[in-house]
């Protein structure tokens, strides 16, 4: 009890900051959110199933890309663009994820990665797409502090969307199902689970939410260029915000987004040209000494100190 | 003019066989993939550039600097960062190894920043004709079978010396090697060191052939997997195979559909191979 109440109060923070904050909080926030969203969306496959995909910024680059052709192209609403677009993300998981599935480990990881830099150099090379020159989004027809309002609860709703699909499925056979196959796969196909099915179900709802973020970004951002899209360094971060707050855990990648995204504002605050340096360095540093997660110490799991942080090193090390 | 393409993809593909050299080792011995290979390159090829620029030392000799130089940082990375974390789930090597790519491509930008830059050789726009059928330029020639030669010793080193009897032997099983006395640790860190040698050494001759910036490894890396996921891991013969095809299918395919399907292609072979044959085409079965 004591637990939901603490998210509930969370959620009311969330829902009322904007009407308290300028809108570089605003903004700021909606890109915790964001990356909230993909974090959480990643570790649905890479944390409970256990592979791990290097290549999930191409769901979040076909989300926007829907967005932009239908709505500039197609003349479509947003809300009908925006379902659109996590389906469509939703729909080349499935088509990539059934002959990509297969691979394991770091075939797996290195397929993925391969597919999202074929989709980058597709959608540069396309007609439909505008290629390199870039593809315009309309912009929304509302006041400023509207626009922002809009993407901030927009973000918000979809982010607890993930949060409580990840929930949903947890208490049903299908997370019991892929926690087995990140276990033991074949045990898990032994003992009856369909782990085709449950593996390309994971990657296309992961797809699915990471789409509609993509969507949500390309109506915020207004205008499309295959590489800030595509790059590979969203993927990265996804992945290292997930590890930093907790893989496998319902919480730890919102958790890793929030933390990460704050270090990162902070440092290009004060090193405003090499802070991308830093981020290499926060990467590094987390894999090594939190390859666990946070999250176990901020639920007050494990306490934090040098016997934690060694203790870590001490697991992996050779 | 079909032979010329041909020629020119066949030399290029040696380059290739050589910058995916070390991954291959790398991730052959250790299960690691070293996402920053292709950073690794760009070092070696910036080394170069320097010591051409400031004390007009030719490229050439400047191999034995950056494949020196790139094998001591090879060695402390991996004993320094990597070896910390080497028994965790295989993703979080992978993980760690973008880290440090993120790093060195921002410091190398921050250092020389973002412009391109050419290593300008006398000599090199020399070349020669075969028999009117098809002109080679001396210096891809040349890169060429530096890189086939650099390969034979990567490969004499791994098959008939101690040290390499120790590597095959941590390849195979760890605990093994353990048992029999190797420095396990030790040896994981001169692996990467001589695959992070070998991308010196490709970024040399890199230097030689195109333009450089800073920003250039992450391409680099992506082909470095494609050739070694076409040669398949675990023989030495597989990068040369892989960077041979990689070099002649991507310069028919360019040939055809224009240079700026050169990426798409390349991925587009790395994700069919993948899907097809896992392995790569000599490699044998799980």
């Amino acid at each position: 009890m004591k637990k939901i109440s603490v998210y509930l109060i969370l959620l009311l923070i969330a829902i009322i900051l904007p009407f308290f904050s300028n809108n570089f909080i605003i903004r700021f926030v909606t890109t915790i959110f964001m990356f909230g969203i993909m974090a959480s969306a990643w570790n649905i496959k890479g944390g409970y199933t256990g592979s791990a995909s290097f290549g999930n910024v191409v769901f979040f680059g076909i989300g926007a890309y829907i967005t932009a052709i239908l709505m500039e192209k197609g003349g479509m609403p947003f809300y009908l663009a925006f379902p659109a677009a996590g389906i469509g993300a939703a729909i080349f998981g499935i088509l990539i994820g059934l002959p990509v599935l297969r691979l394991r480990g770091h075939y797996f990881a290195i397929a993925t990665l391969g597919v999202a830099e074929a989709v980058k150099a597709l959608v540069d090379n396309l007609e439909i797409t505008e290629g390199n020159s870039g593809i315009y989004v309309p912009t929304l027809n509302l006041p400023v502090k509207g626009q922002y309002y809009f993407y901030y609860f927009m973000m918000l709703a979809t982010l607890i969307g993930i949060i409580l699909t990840t929930i949903f499925i947890l208490r049903r056979k299908f997370g019991y199902g892929i926690i087995a196959i990140r276990e033991d796969e074949d045990a898990a196909n032994a003992v009856g689970i369909n782990t085709t099915l449950f593996k390309t179900t994971a990657f296309a709802l992961s797809g699915f939410f990471t789409g509609l973020a993509g969507s949500i970004y390309a109506y915020q951002l207004g205008f499309l260029k295959p590489e800030p899209v595509f790059t590979v360094q969203t993927t990265v971060k996804m992945i290292v915000m997930a590890v930093f707050g907790g893989i496998g855990t319902i919480f730890g990648p919102l958790l890793g987004a929030f933390t990460i995204e704050v270090i990162s504002q902070i440092l290009s605050n004060y090193f405003l040209v090499i802070h991308t340096l830093f981020f290499g360095v926060i990467v590094i540093l987390a894999i090594i000494f939190t390859p666990q997660g946070i999250i176990d110490i901020v639920t007050g799991r494990k306490k934090f100190g040098m016997a934690y942080l060694m203790e870590n090193i001490r697991k992996h090390r050779i | 003019m079909l032979l010329q393409v041909i020629i020119n993809g066949i030399l290029k593909g040696g380059l290739y066989a050589l910058m995916a050299l070390g991954m291959s080792l790398i991730w052959g011995v250790m299960d690691i993939i070293n996402i920053a290979h292709g950073s690794f390159i760009m070092l070696g090829a910036f080394c170069t550039f320097w010591l051409f620029e400031y004390f007009k030392l030719d490229p050439i000799l400047s191999l034995v600097f950056s494949i020196s130089s790139m094998f001591f940082l090879g060695y402390f990375i991996q004993k320094y960062i990597i070896n910390l974390v080497i028994r965790a789930v295989i993703f979080i090597t992978l993980i760690l190894a973008f880290g440090i790519e993120i790093f060195i491509n921002n410091f190398a930008l921050v250092l020389w920043t973002a412009d391109v830059r050419k290593v300008q050789v006398p000599y090199g726009a020399a070349n020669f004709s075969l028999g009117g059928l098809a002109t080679i330029p001396f210096m891809r020639l040349f890169a060429f079978i530096l890189a086939i030669i650099i390969t034979t010793i990567f490969f004499i080193i791994l098959n008939k010396t101690k040290l390499g009897r120790s590597i095959r032997a941590t390849a195979q099983d760890l605990d093994a090697a353990r048992l029999a006395g190797v420095d396990v640790a030790k040896t994981y860190s001169l692996t990467f060191g001589f695959g992070v040698a070998a991308a010196g050494a490709a970024g040399t001759l890199w230097s030689l052939l195109f333009p450089i910036n800073p920003m250039m490894g992450g391409v680099l890396t992506l082909k470095s997997f494609v050739v070694v996921i076409i040669g398949g891991l675990g023989t030495m013969l597989g990068p040369i195979i892989g960077g041979l095809t990689l070099g002649v299918v991507e310069a028919l395919g360019t040939n055809w559909f224009g240079q700026s399907f050169e990426n798409l292609i390349s991925f587009s072979i790395l994700v069919l191979v993948l899907i097809i044959r896992p392995r790569g085409i000599l490699g044998g079965s799980e």
